[in-house]
């Protein structure tokens, strides 16, 4: 009796098989163990480790020139700046639609299986950014999104009903969520933009079940607080330093990497002397309590919008012989770093681009100032890189098969010219403190593929571009990489020697990771460019 | 391909047509009767403005809003109106001008009007010549056989129907002296700057066969070029063997030494009037 049980169940299993892929699960053992399935993209760079690497090796380098477009999706509504990154579980894409929409996708063929969207205030402040959102988080049966207008709010997988929905903080004042959030074990972990607005920079966790409120770090220290003599009096209140992409997470260690955004107002630091922590630098936070373990700061005292959201790429490598686990980080300031993570110890560092501003960095990594780099009033001061910095928040790419950091990075300066501009009470109206760049003449500038030695910095190869380019990078187990042009071109590369191999026209520059996939024992490549969302796989 | 062109051109011509067109628009005059900042601006308002200009503005514009690649548009906000100068900050012009409505609030276009209506227009780049005689030059000197003014002419160089409208008399004579010296960028980005329009370009095949011509539109994987008789050639870059890019060089030739300087000054005061149909 219990075995005809057994039969009629599994019967009605198979039988009802479109709609067990449509039952979504996704526990944090499967992100935690995310490279044993990699037909999905568990999480925003794939993994907790933020390698924005594929194990799936269909497509590789002897049949990438065969790679066609399977399938696409487009908006109902034309949007503007996509930059969203999509989660594949189970059958099912998550994908985001500017501001702050949410939508499912069927992986096989691209049709859209549900979609929601959030009642945004009229007037949606979006100060120094983009209302938009560069994807979600899964954990369980729901998925999570930051909104335009800061609100975490929690779906379910299956059918976009709101499960609950919280109010972060406060978009009037500049707050504004585009980042991803980060789902761990018990917590979702989310940040804000708004360094422009002079807002003060934090990041969340939130009970998944409830959306309550288990931690938040203020990203700068209050009077008493160690690190608060790095400001002037009351400058951290409207300091910036904001976490506006998403982060990684090192389950042995149990912390948190995320990076923080500029200090306000951004190009005049006449009220703020000091190094102004923990802005421009990764920190590293236990996840249980969100207490800050180390942190690291790439730029003390900046004043050229240098942000450091890159998700921090994580990955174990020897040094001096030793096996050491480290962190790399290819910041907008232009230097690539080598951190060990268990304690922020620099360990290596050097310029990934040109960079005119510093001289080099001292032992513990701490850049040595060059003279009259400053933003200056009138024409400006020329300062390489430009405000885009060598790379902004686009990620890199690791791969464990080569070694090699793959970065899609800047050549180009800028005129910085300094604000004069002050904070003032009540909600902002614009960019704080004014001033800002300007660019050089396009045919002054370029952008290029490098493979960096992820252990030293040193430069492998390059493919160059013919302008610096938004577009994150992919490398595979099929001895691939995947990136794009500002021109509209993606493209893969032998990832050991950056040659070319296929190329592709979007027509418009993608903006968001590429990411891979299985489905029906096929692999896909995805990525995002104007108001497509394409799948690309072998005939 | 003609389409390329077309959209070359219009992408250029767009912003004079817009400004041009608003000038009849009714309700024009009432001109920023709405907008607090402009009516009564504070002086925190124009150094915001003024900033925000700098930083947003000037790279096509010119620090003094005296025009660069862009159009002069000093005191703009008076001859237009600010609720044009507002719409076309918010929306951009396709082709040819970023739309700002993402990355400006609605007080800090307010600002930049108001820092525009603190410029007055300067007027020391002016015309000399007598656009009449610069007709005739014009006409015998053989321009008409690359360019277009009013559907007339040969397509091989930029039209000129509007190009009053949107390069200064300074900026023409230079070209008119030194072609290619001073090339005008394509479009710009809002932190990168745009390509150059017109480049020159020297490329070789594989196979060895070479070509001189115009960049049409370039990508990192591709380049169309047009050569003087007006063809265009597509190339991947992977069959090429040398892809020289030489600014300062032009299919245009100098009118240097064709010309005498009273000719070229009535040649520059011919175009500086040609601001296409009213």
């Amino acid at each position: 009796m219990k075995t005809f049980r057994y039969a009629l169940a599994l019967g009605a299993l198979l039988l009802a098989s479109p709609i067990y892929f449509l039952a979504q699960n996704v526990p944090y053992e499967r992100i935690l163990h995310a490279a044993n399935e990699p037909q999905s993209w568990l999480t925003y760079s794939g993994s907790y480790n933020s390698q924005q690497y594929s194990r799936l090796k269909q497509i590789n380098t002897k049949n990438i020139g065969q790679l066609k477009v399977a399938w696409m999706y487009q908006p109902g509504k034309p949007v503007a700046n996509l930059e969203a990154s999509p989660i594949v579980a189970d059958g099912v894409m998550y994908i985001t639609e500017p501001p702050s929409t949410v939508t499912a996708l069927d992986v096989r063929s691209g049709l859209r299986l549900w979609t929601w969207s959030p009642t945004l205030p009229e007037h949606v402040v979006s100060i120094g950014l983009y209302a938009t959102s560069r994807g979600v988080a899964i954990l369980g049966d729901s998925v999570f999104i930051g909104t335009a207008d800061s609100h975490l709010v929690a779906l379910d997988a299956k059918n976009g009903a709101v499960r609950w929905n919280v109010h972060v903080a406060d978009n009037a004042m500049g707050y504004a969520m585009t980042g991803p959030p980060l789902a761990l074990k018990d917590k979702i972990i989310i940040g804000s933009a708004g360094s422009e607005a002079a807002v003060r920079g934090f990041l969340d966790a939130y009970d998944p079940k409830t959306g309550k409120r288990l931690w938040r770090f203020w990203t700068t220290p209050r009077p008493g607080e160690p690190g608060a003599e790095s400001w002037g009096p009351g400058a951290y209140e409207s300091a910036g330093a904001t976490t506006w992409n998403n982060g990684s997470y090192d389950p042995d260690l149990n912390l948190i990497y995320w990076g923080t955004g500029n200090p306000a107002p951004d190009f005049n630091d006449d009220e703020r002397p000091g190094d102004n922590l923990y802005t421009c630098s990764v920190v590293a936070l236990d996840a249980d309590t969100g207490k800050l373990k180390w942190y690291f700061q790439f730029s003390p005292h900046e004043d050229h919008d240098w942000d450091s959201d890159e998700p921090p790429v994580l990955f174990n490598a020897a040094i001096d012989g030793k096996p050491r686990k480290l962190l790399g980080f290819a910041n907008r300031n232009g230097f690539y770093y080598v951190l060990d993570r268990t304690n922020g110890k620099f360990i290596a560092g050097r310029p990934f681009v040109k960079e005119t501003w510093a001289k080099g960095l001292d032992a513990n990594g701490r850049p040595i100032p060059a003279p009259n780099q400053e933003p200056t009033l009138g024409a400006g001061t020329l300062v390489y890189p430009s405000i885009t910095g060598g790379v902004d928040w686009t990620s890199p790419s690791y791969s464990p098969d080569t070694g090699l950091f793959y970065v899609s990075v800047h050549e180009t300066g800028a005129y910085f010219i300094k604000g004069t501009g002050r904070i003032e009470e009540g909600p902002p109206k614009g960019i704080v403190g004014g001033g800002g760049i300007r660019a050089l003449a396009g045919e002054q500038s370029y952008g290029a593929i490098r493979a960096l030695v992820a252990t030293t910095g040193e430069r492998k190869w390059e493919f160059k571009m013919l302008a610096p380019a938004w577009v994150p990078v992919l490398s595979t187990a099929g001895g691939l990489v995947f990136s794009g042009t500002d021109e509209g071109n993606f493209f893969a590369l032998d990832a050991s020697t950056g040659k070319p191999l296929w190329e592709f026209t979007m027509g418009h520059s993608a903006r968001s990771n590429p990411i891979s996939y299985e489905i029906d024992g096929k692999q896909y490549i995805f990525v995002t460019a104007g108001n497509a969302y394409m799948a690309f796989s072998l005939p | 391909m003609p389409a390329l062109r077309i959209s070359a051109a219009v992408r250029r011509l767009l912003p004079a047509a817009l400004a041009l067109t608003s000038l009849f628009a009714p309700g024009a005059s009432r001109l920023f009767a709405q907008d607090v900042a402009t009516a009564n601006p504070l002086p925190a308002d124009v150094d915001q403005g003024k900033a925000t200009f700098e930083q947003r503005c000037s790279v096509c514009h010119g620090l003094d809003g005296g025009g660069a690649m862009g159009p002069n548009i000093q005191g703009i906000p008076m001859r237009i109106g600010a609720p044009v100068v507002a719409s076309t900050i918010k929306n951009g012009v396709t082709g040819a001008m970023p739309a700002f409505g993402g990355q400006l609030s609605d007080a800090q276009i307010q600002q930049v009007i108001a820092y525009l209506l603190t410029l007055t227009r300067k007027d020391a780049d002016t015309v000399t010549g007598d656009a009449a005689k610069g007709k005739e030059v014009y006409d015998a000197s053989g321009c008409a056989s690359c360019h277009i003014i009013d559907g007339q002419g040969g397509d091989s160089g930029p039209e000129l129907t509007k190009v009053g409208a949107l390069r200064g008399p300074s900026y023409l004579k230079t070209t008119l002296l030194y072609p290619g010296s001073d090339l005008p960028q394509a479009h710009v980005f809002l932190e990168t700057g745009g390509l150059l329009d017109y480049m020159f370009v020297h490329l070789v095949t594989n196979e060895g066969k070479a070509y001189d011509g115009t960049r049409v539109v370039e990508s990192s994987f591709h380049i169309v070029i047009e050569d003087a008789k007006g063809n265009f050639h597509s190339f991947r870059k992977s069959d090429l063997k040398e892809l020289k890019k030489e600014p300062g060089k032009s299919l245009m030739p100098s009118f240097k030494d064709k010309l005498s300087g009273a000719q070229i000054d009535d040649l520059v005061a011919y175009l500086a009037g040609l601001k296409g149909a009213q």
